[in-house]
């Protein structure tokens, strides 16, 4: 991936056990990696260099992650994904809210991390894939797809539980409706995944999504099987605005 | 499991309280009535004994004296004796009617229907003893006016008894043998009407006593049941969710009020500890999960790739162990509502990752399952419970069914199984199967512990068993209405 060496990571994370071997580990990887013990230092580094993502720690003394978060966010436009120690939900919806592009848990699969810092980084350099608005719910057939919190619900408002790759396969449908997709396009827009996780191949994805909510599998009528290769979301879709909770 | 059904009446604080007051009152008012009538009894009787003695004392001072009064001045003269001995003068009309003649007869011949009464015979006899009376004998007997031929006679003269009433009233007959074969004097008085209503009043006051006493009873026993109501409620809501401490408005009397207040500070201390637990093992979550992340990003420089992997799989362990710790001290502490979750779906989640492992676990086909769960929580469960079964057995099976309102989630394999007599004990924390599930396997002995706390949680339940082709069946059942519907 010889693209990585003009990609510049901010590694932000007051705990140096984990920063210092980190940093090592995505140079290691290709990227050009600057690190900072905490938000302070990191709008120090922030002064001299413009880094094209940001890896931040969310608890740390001090100003906390959350709050540079929005300040990257929302001031300097960067892409972020947030380290946490704490696998809760609201945590991670707290932090996509303030407009993270995504998450991993410690301890996290280092390989896991550099997909997700690949993935954003496309992401961010594609614009017809940039997350659409996260405050926004998808709506198709009365069902619903809150990309904030992953939750999917039926029409009559029941979480069904799916998995990341499946939830990512749904949305990548959900942004390009009744269009052809094939196999090539949807894992580009499904990666962000560990090889061992998610490198399964799309069809079978698409078989698990298709159990999920397909109301006869043997006859789909939202994600159509498209001669030559390929799917297509055969439903119409709809942009909700966020409901209040 | 923990809402209260409504306590019955009869069980209530409020209706024992006043079932036993009840039952003392009216034993206590039985009690009275039957003194009450006894001596109104006893006070009847003295004045018929009175005034059919005076009768007979009148005539034989008359007889003596052989003087004949003016009829005016005799009834003046008895009414004061009568007065004096307390008698009971009846009304005007009755009186009236009272008044027989006395009767001289050579002999006193009682009738087959006669009621004799030795009680009143005896008191008759000391009577006239007292005064001074000669006779022979006395003989008292009770008869129904119709019958006695004297005062048959005289109602055919008396206006007032033409009406045939008079004839089923009892007439006291008194006949006394004068000494010196003088012959029998023979009196008759007219016994007044028994009180037959003597209970009617003491019905009445015993009502107006329960009125009076139950709407105090009741106001006192509302003013401690209320509060003590409120109490359970609240001790019910706090056992279920210990999140928060809710303090209870003190009220009622003075041991009531201390006992909320008791509870009060009771509940704020335990809210304040599972906070600071909480803290603590955010803190400890924290403190370890960084080192283990550098350690996992360290081992990425281990050129041997099985080295690797198996470290990477030690510190997934540990990661898993110290989850599974942490989940474990949170369950129960839940800030999100419980959501309708296709419990199905749920289910194929879970193979699925299993399934993306690489371990390959078999879902039964099954319908369409909706239950009012937390489901991060059930996926947790259920991940361990298929963990479970693809660590120590092969061929796992999962099925889920509908059980009348509960969702029934069977996890199979055809592995060893766990000896019937460590059953309960692998539901412990840190317990393990023993030889079969050695701990070079891994895990740290609590999947089974927490997916059986989350069953709980939910007012469900996680059965062992032993099957009988071999291998372990784990039952795991959630009520689907929910927790409070379904407690």
């Amino acid at each position: 991936m010889t693209h990585d060496a003009s990609v510049s990571l901010l590694l932000v994370d007051d705990e140096a056990t984990l920063r210092e071997p980190l940093a090592e580990y995505l140079t290691g990887q290709g990227f050009d990696v600057r690190e900072a013990e905490s938000a302070a230092a990191a709008r120090t580094v922030m002064q001299d260099i413009r880094p094209d993502l940001v890896l931040l720690d969310i608890m740390m003394p001090g100003e906390d992650g959350l709050s540079l978060t929005r300040y990257l966010v929302e001031s300097q436009n960067l892409p972020v994904i947030l380290l946490t120690a704490k696998a809760e939900a609201t945590d991670r919806i707290v932090g996509l809210e303030m407009g993270a592009d995504d998450y991993v848990v410690k301890p996290f699969e280092p390989r896991e991390l550099v997909a997700r810092i690949r993935s954003v980084l496309r992401r961010a350099n594609r614009p017809e894939l940039t997350a659409s608005d996260e405050g926004t719910v998808y709506g198709f057939e009365g069902w619903t797809l809150d990309p904030l919190k992953r939750k999917l619900t039926d029409p009559e408002g029941v979480l069904v539980a799916i998995s990341t790759a499946e939830f990512r396969l749904l949305r990548a449908f959900l942004d390009h409706p009744r269009e052809v997709l094939d196999r090539d396009r949807l894992l580009d827009m499904v990666q962000g995944r560990t090889a061992h996780i998610f490198d399964r191949a799309v069809d079978n994805q698409v078989s698990r999504l298709r159990r999920k909510i397909e109301p006869d599998r043997s006859n789909p009528q939202f994600i159509l099987t498209v001669r030559g290769g390929g799917y297509r979301f055969a439903a119409q879709v709809s942009r909700l605005p966020k409901q209040a909770h | 499991m923990l809402s209260r059904l409504p306590i019955p009446f009869a069980k209530s604080l409020l209706g024992q309280v006043m079932l036993v007051v009840a039952f003392g009152l009216l034993v206590g008012q039985a009690v009275s009535a039957v003194l009450l009538y006894q001596a109104a009894e006893q006070r009847r009787e003295a004045g018929l004994v009175n005034a059919i003695a005076f009768r007979l004392v009148a005539a034989e001072q008359n007889r003596g004296q052989r003087r004949i009064a003016r009829r005016s001045e005799r009834r003046a003269q008895r009414d004061a004796i009568f007065a004096e001995r307390g008698a009971n003068p009846t009304a005007q009309g009755d009186r009236r009617w009272r008044r027989f003649g006395l009767q001289r007869a050579d002999a006193f011949t009682p009738l087959p229907t006669d009621i004799t009464n030795p009680a009143l015979e005896q008191n008759v006899a000391n009577v006239l003893t007292e005064q001074l009376f000669d006779f022979q004998q006395v003989q008292v007997v009770e008869r129904r006016a119709g019958d006695d031929p004297f005062v048959v006679a005289l109602a055919k003269e008396r206006a007032q008894m033409r009406q045939p009433a008079w004839k089923d009233r009892t007439v006291l007959v008194a006949g006394v043998e004068l000494p010196n074969d003088q012959g029998w004097m023979i009196a008759r008085v007219a016994e007044p009407p028994r009180p037959a209503a003597i209970a009617q009043p003491v019905i009445l006051q015993t009502l107006v006593i329960f009125v009076i006493l139950f709407a105090l009873l009741y106001i006192v026993l509302r003013r401690i049941t209320r509060p003590v109501a409120r109490l359970t409620s609240r001790v019910d809501a706090f056992a279920l969710n210990p999140d928060k401490a809710v303090p209870i408005d003190e009220a009622g009397p003075q041991d009531i009020r201390q006992l909320i207040a008791a509870h009060n500070a009771m509940e704020a201390h335990i809210a304040s500890m599972l906070d600071e637990k909480d803290v603590m093992l955010g803190a400890i979550g924290h403190d370890l999960k960084t080192p283990l992340a550098a350690l996992r990003v360290r081992i990425e420089s281990v050129k041997d790739d099985a080295q690797r992997s198996r470290m990477a799989e030690s510190i997934e362990d540990i990661t898993h162990t110290l989850d599974d710790i942490l989940s474990l001290a949170r369950v129960g502490r839940n800030i999100e509502e419980p959501e309708r979750t296709n419990l199905t779906a749920l289910a194929a989640s879970v193979v699925d990752e299993f399934d993306d492992l690489g371990e390959l676990v078999e879902l039964a086909d099954a319908p369409r399952i909706v239950g009012t769960v937390h489901a991060t929580w059930v996926k947790r469960a259920l991940r361990n419970l298929i963990s479970n079964a693809v660590r120590y057995g092969q061929d796992t099976k999962v099925s889920l069914m509908d059980d009348d309102g509960e969702a029934v989630i069977v996890i199979q394999d055809s592995g060893p199984g766990i000896p019937e007599d460590r059953i309960a004990a692998m539901l412990e924390p840190f317990a393990r199967g023993e030889n079969s599930r050695n701990r070079a396997t891994g895990g740290a002995g609590l999947g089974l512990t927490l997916a059986r706390a989350i069953a709980d949680q939910h007012g469900g339940s996680l059965t062992l068993s032993n099957r009988a082709e071999g291998g372990l069946r784990a039952e795991f059942r959630l009520p689907l209405a929910g927790i409070d519907q379904a407690a």
